[in-house]
């Protein structure tokens, strides 16, 4: 019986980092349409969401992977608690990166506070560093922004290339209506990669409580349905205070470097997805984004911001891992049994509760989007 | 250590599918504004020949763009 409750905890805990996955992402979706003003913030945020729910079930590659192939879980309450340490690594990481308003990544929050909280409960056997870990995770994490900066850069080169001479408003508009398809595309990668992310923690929560064999991997179609209505949930929710960082403080676009950005960043996440690589969709679009800006003028880009963004992401597998081996520890302090996720979820709550009260005193609100109204 | 524990083969697919359909499409959408904005504009000064050229140019970019969308789509739902 113990185990069933923690099932359900963890089961419970992978869904609130679902949703807080699409509302710390929804910045990086739909940012760029609301910066060109291609779409309005409200209606923008809920394409999103719609288009982030479909995406959860085009493909199932990068559940296997999370679930396979970065750590191998014991089908015993030790692996259940290890997950659920890992869980609350990730969204423990994700509000602090939130109430500050970094753009981190939710997805390397995942498998770092995965990688941290089995690491401390079963010991460095259990990860599989360099297949999985170096070879699934940290190498196309590197190479998904730097492709997206080439491929957003090439795309908006070619771009000026083929409409460069003519009137600026029909092309605007062009644009405009492209980013439509561009930012639906998007959400869709975005639904694709980061829900199956969350699949692939539920699916290894239920090969450790043994309803799922270990040899006979799949993910149960309810999991696939939870996992795409939380992420499309916490999508339309939103992360209003990002959408600042990433919308305009990264450099002014116009319609068509959205466009090639928002393309940039869909093909190299839905390629990656194909293949099951678990990529952060919050750097692959600042990749995208950073490269259409920096194809036009180097002097446009904000590096400063750029920068600060990227040390964020430095530090998103090392905190997490910290994070969700440290919350596995205290939740032993209370034994094997439900008692240690039940006070630490009690205790995230409150801690949530908490950031999101102090956070809306300071007036991050639906509708301060910088970035729309100081668009060209 | 990296050479042996990549999935090359799964990473340079990424790469080239990226390359191309990232920065096809993108052409492709901008060729599908060329055309129709220019068929317009030509087809106004009764230059109708130029205009059907311009005309066909911005269709192929759209079919182009709408052909590649659904590709991926039947690709990755393929699997």
């Amino acid at each position: 019986m113990g185990s069933e409750i923690i099932v359900v905890i963890v089961v419970a805990t992978a869904l609130i980092f679902d949703f807080t996955n699409g509302f710390h992402d929804t910045a990086n979706v739909v940012a760029t349409s609301i910066s060109t003003r291609a779409m309005p913030p409200k209606l923008a945020v809920g394409y999103a969401s719609i288009l982030n729910f479909v995406g959860a079930f085009i493909s199932l590659e990068v559940a296997a992977t999370v679930a396979k192939d970065v750590v191998e879980i014991q089908a015993n309450s030790i692996g259940l608690l290890a997950v659920f340490g890992g869980l609350v690594g990730a969204i423990a990481w994700n509000l602090i990166t939130w109430y500050f308003g970094l753009p981190s990544s939710s997805s390397h929050a995942l498998i770092g506070g995965m990688v941290g909280a089995v690491f401390v409960a079963e010991g460095a056997d259990s990860i599989f560093f360099e297949e999985g870990v170096i070879g699934k995770v940290m190498v196309p994490a590197l190479v998904a922004p730097t492709l997206a900066f080439i491929v957003g850069g090439l795309a908006i080169l070619v771009l000026y290339r083929i409409v460069g001479r003519m009137r600026p408003g029909p092309v605007t508009s062009g644009f405009r209506f492209g980013q439509v398809i561009s930012g639906g595309l998007l959400a869709l990668a975005h639904g694709t990669n980061d829900a199956q992310k969350t699949m692939g923690v539920i699916t290894l929560a239920l090969v450790a409580n043994g309803t799922i064999a270990a040899d006979d991997f799949h993910v149960p179609d309810w999991v696939v349905v939870s996992a795409a209505t939380a992420i499309a949930l916490g999508t339309y929710v939103g992360g209003w205070r990002i959408i600042k960082t990433m919308g305009s403080r990264i450099h002014k676009m116009d319609a068509a470097q959205g466009f090639a950005a928002q393309g940039a960043g869909s093909t190299v996440i839905l390629a990656a997805s194909h293949v099951g690589f678990p990529l952060s969709t919050t750097h692959t679009i600042s990749g995208a984004v950073i490269g259409s800006g920096a194809a036009k003028r180097l002097s446009a880009v904000r590096w400063g911001v750029a920068g600060n963004i990227v040390v964020a992401w430095v530090l998103t597998l090392p905190a997490a891992a910290v994070i969700g081996g440290a919350t596995y520890l205290v939740t032993r302090l209370f034994g094997t049994g439900a008692a240690g996720p039940i006070v630490v979820s009690t205790l995230i709550v409150i801690g949530t509760v908490l950031l999101f009260v102090r956070r809306s005193h300071q007036g991050a609100a639906p509708g301060v989007v910088p970035a729309a109204e100081g668009a060209p | 250590l990296i050479a042996t524990v990549v999935d090359w083969d799964a990473l340079l697919q990424v790469i080239w599918v990226s390359l191309v359909a990232g920065v096809g499409v993108t052409a492709a959408w901008g060729f599908a504004l060329l055309g129709s904005a220019r068929a317009i504009e030509v087809g106004r000064e009764r230059r109708v020949a130029e205009a059907a050229i311009y005309a066909v140019v911005g269709v192929a970019g759209l079919v182009a763009v709408v052909a590649a969308i659904v590709f991926g789509i039947v690709i990755l739902t393929g699997d």
